[in-house]
């Protein structure tokens, strides 16, 4: 196990290294600068200003210094949009968002998609079954675009329970309506995953024999069902889950809540080429860390997986 | 000792209050009587974050309204947009006006209590045009033909040699490389406001944030939560803090025009923008929430004139005159805005729209003359015309693309094809002059018709149509330095409506909703330049 630890970090920098040098070179490919606007700048203006963040030496030269940046100071460099701003500072601020709203879309989407999946799996074909299913269906034909003007429309514009967007540090309040946007598509491919293959686990042959055995229902679910039926879900909730820490530009519009995924979005519309590469990065990893964690617990889970 | 004093006031107020809590005297506006709202804040939505709050960098209407706030250049506005004294109380210039010397107020303090001096001003200046800072509004120096900085731009002098000095604490001196009759209403703008020397050494670039920044307006910088929110509060050491009503602003930045509707419907945000396509249903359902002012900006088509069959002013005319300018304007902006035949705005000061032929005509002369036009230039229905209208992706461009195109087919056989292009895809190929025609819109950087015209002068930067008159160029130069350029203008506007480099469409009007308490927005600034030290919440 500790071989494939280290076997699968060590493939983990080549990777990256490839990433940030096609994304570099894709990005710098997109026409227009960060400096291009509607009133051209003066082309002594603009030389000034590609001088001061290096984009006037060539392309390879521009990749070694952002990555040396990177590896002897952990520096993302200067966000050529925002002036006072380094791209450490926007992931600083950023990030904390958009992990804290993520991580309670995820447990929300895991917690209530398995209750409804496991659910419906042993009411098969009963109205609870059918409930579930409604709910799951319902849940990916609405995507978070649509869900979020409804829940504003319904929770902020006529019952004014809660506010309509916003921030202001995380507060509970302006917690709950990114967190049902974001999460409700994810529950619902949970539901449907758990559900299926729950079905599968129990018509088994050692569900059988434990049910032949007289164990309780309960801990057969539990103890016997639940673990290998949660198998073909691990390998949908690793990219899941760095999905929706890493934000969405939806909830970030929508919502205003001033995270990352909006950054990612606008940064790359406004070409700034830094902190486009500072997110690709952030996500990459936390790609690349999140499937090694999905392999490990794969084994953990089933007996029959050995790396 | 003030603060203090008055603080022990406001508790002995408190106390009063409490205890006859029948008659609690609700503060009045000093001026107009109105009963003032406990709450003095205001929440207002910006679409877009602003890329700095330094004076020096800002480039972007949104992160100049909140610089206005916070800081308080030489001179500043008054709610009409008149000139007012700012941190100079007055200014004196030489016969041949091109040198301007400002008298500074004593009692103007920056946030942290130092004084603002002149040398504020000179080391603010020098920053603004010098290569180090490279401020993508260092052209805005240039244009304000101060002595060498077009020079200190191009790096070919340093910036100590900018005719900007401090010849005392007090007193500062501008000196031009030739009078310029508008000078003072450009030391407005935000790239001419003073920054605290001291701290911006101190910090470098991460001056700006809040807890590193002193400012010396009405306003100090409170919170500033990138792609969030931004609020400042009430500058206590500000000269004129005693007529400053509104205690916290708050900037939220709400992208989704759709959402901010919904919040401000929700009462969360006291202004923002009617939603496209909304402004007429809203105009009868919330008719004290809905605004419209015009401002200084213009929609218009470029032609490239590089190539044929551009290069025909018959083509050119044919295709202005045919552009269902009240069709757009009625059918698909629905927000009031005014038919363009010039390519100056009227709302700007001291210019009178001249009567250009063009415009004089009904649709039905325009048509007819346009269809002979473009017969003399060799097209018809058998060869027709064909080209390619460039705009940046968006619905609003796209369905004026559109009504123009049809247009143009039914009216001349013209065969359009549309072509759209991101942002800054757009730029890079109209900067190129790899296009046809091209959408383009232009809003003034001050209030004065040469933030217009200067774009066809042959040696503009953003003269994309690559119009070359030597005739307007040299009307152009004139009107410079004479103290009354209305003529100029006027018969330059006559020029290019006869040579059509571009085709105007309309000028924008500033279409937004206020929440009827909110009261001072200066609705007649056509700048659309707002201070919130004018504004004021009445009871509500």
């Amino acid at each position: 196990m500790l071989n494939f630890i280290i076997r699968r970090l060590g493939l983990a920098i080549p990777s990256l290294l490839i990433l940030i040098i096609i994304s570099f070179v894709l990005m710098h490919s997109a026409p227009g600068g960060p400096f291009t606007s509607e009133k051209p700048l003066p082309p002594i203006v603009l030389a000034n200003i590609e001088a001061k963040y290096g984009l006037d030496k060539p392309l390879p030269i521009q990749i070694a210094n952002y990555v040396w940046g990177i590896v002897t100071d952990f520096d993302f460099g200067p966000s050529f949009r925002y002036k006072d701003r380094t791209v450490n500072d926007i992931i600083e601020v950023g990030f904390p968002v958009t992990i804290k709203y993520g991580f309670w879309s995820f447990l929300f989407a895991v917690t209530v998609g398995v209750f409804l999946g496991v659910v419906a799996a042993l009411r098969h074909n009963t109205w609870a079954d059918y409930t579930a299913v409604g709910i799951a269906i319902g849940g990916s034909v609405l995507p978070n675009f649509v869900m979020a003007p409804l829940l504003v429309l319904l929770f902020t514009v006529k019952l004014g329970w809660l506010p309509g967007g916003g921030w202001e540090g995380g507060q509970i309040q302006f917690l709950i309506l990114p967190v049902i946007a974001l999460s409700t598509s994810y529950l619902a491919g949970i539901a449907r995953i758990t559900r299926s293959s729950m079905l599968e686990v129990l018509h088994s042959n050692f569900i059988r024999t434990a049910k032949a055995k007289g164990l309780p229902s309960s801990y057969i679910i539990w103890r016997h069902a639940l673990k290998p039926a949660m198998l073909p879900m691990l390998s949908y909730l690793g990219p899941a889950f760095v999905g929706m820490v890493t934000g969405s530009m939806i909830i970030d519009q929508y919502f205003s809540t001033g995270g990352i995924g909006l950054h990612f979005v606008n940064g790359a519309l406004n070409r700034d080429y830094s902190t486009i590469m500072g997110i690709t990065i952030l996500v990459g990893t936390l790609t690349i860390v999140f499937n090694m964690l999905v392999d490990i617990m794969y084994a953990w889970i089933d007996p029959k997986i050995r790396y | 000792m003030k603060t203090i004093t008055r603080s022990l006031a406001a508790g002995i107020v408190g106390v009063a209050l409490a205890s006859t809590p029948a008659l609690a005297t609700h503060k009045t506006h000093p001026v107009t009587g109105e009963v003032l709202s406990d709450n003095q804040t205001y929440t207002y939505v910006s679409i877009d974050e602003s890329s700095s709050l330094d004076p020096g960098l800002i480039e972007d209407v949104s992160g100049a309204a909140v610089a206005r706030d916070l800081f308080e250049g030489l001179l500043t506005q008054n709610a009409d947009g008149t000139l007012a004294p700012g941190v100079a109380t007055r200014y004196t210039t030489n016969a041949d006006k091109t040198v301007y010397t400002f008298h500074l107020r004593r009692n103007a303090r920056w946030s942290n209590g130092d004084p603002v001096t002149a040398h504020d001003f000179e080391f603010a200046w020098k920053r603004a045009v010098s290569p180090e800072l490279a401020s993508p509004y260092s052209w805005y120096m240039e244009i304000m033909s101060i002595k060498n900085g077009a020079a200190v731009i191009n790096g070919e002098k340093d910036k100590d040699e900018l005719g900007a000095k401090a010849l005392d604490d007090y007193t500062f001196q501008v000196t031009l490389e030739a009078s310029l009759p508008y000078f003072p209403s450009m030391v407005v703008h935000t790239t001419t406001m003073p920054v605290p020397t001291k701290i911006v050494n101190a910090f470098g670039d991460e001056w700006t944030k809040p807890g590193n920044m002193v400012s010396n307006g009405a306003y100090v910088l409170s919170e500033h939560v990138l792609n969030e929110r931004q609020s400042r509060v009430r500058n206590d050491l500000y000269w004129n803090n005693d007529a400053t009503i509104l205690d916290k602003v708050t900037t939220v930045i709400i992208q989704d025009e759709n959402a901010a509707f919904n919040r401000y419907i929700a009462g969360e945000v006291d202004q923002t923008a009617p939603p496209s396509g909304q402004f007429n249903a809203l105009k009868k359902s919330m008719p004290n929430d809905v605004h419209t002012n015009p401002r200084l900006c213009t929609y218009y088509y470029n032609f490239n004139m590089d190539a044929a069959p551009f290069d025909d002013k018959r083509v050119r005319q044919a295709l202005s005159y045919t552009i269902p300018r009240d069709i757009i304007i009625d059918n698909i902006l629905q927000g009031g805005q005014i038919p363009a035949y010039t390519f100056t705005p009227g709302a700007t000061a001291n210019f009178t729209v001249p009567e250009v032929a063009f415009g004089m005509m009904t649709q039905a002369e325009r048509d007819a003359a346009a269809v002979k036009l473009l017969a003399e230039a060799g097209y018809s229905k058998s060869n027709p015309l064909k080209a390619t209208i460039l705009y940046n992706t968006s619905e609003g461009h796209k369905n004026i693309a559109i009504a123009t195109s049809q247009m143009w087919k039914q009216k001349l056989g013209v065969e359009i094809t549309l072509e759209n292009q991101e942002w800054k895809t757009f730029l890079a190929t109209k900067g190129a002059g790899d296009f046809e025609i091209a959408r383009a819109g232009w809003c003034g950087d001050y209030n004065e018709a040469s933030t217009f015209l200067d774009l066809v002068n042959s040696e503009s930067g953003y003269n994309d149509s690559n119009y070359n008159n030597p005739v307007v160029d040299k009307l152009l130069a004139e009107a410079k330095t004479m103290s009354d350029p209305n003529g100029n203008y006027t018969q330059i506007e006559k020029i290019i409506a006869d040579d059509m480099p571009i085709a105007p469409i309309y000028h924008y009007t500033g279409n937004m909703l206020l929440k009827p308490y909110v009261k001072g927005y200066p609705f007649n600034n056509v700048e659309g330049n707002w201070y919130s030290r004018n504004m004021y919440i009445t009871a509500h």
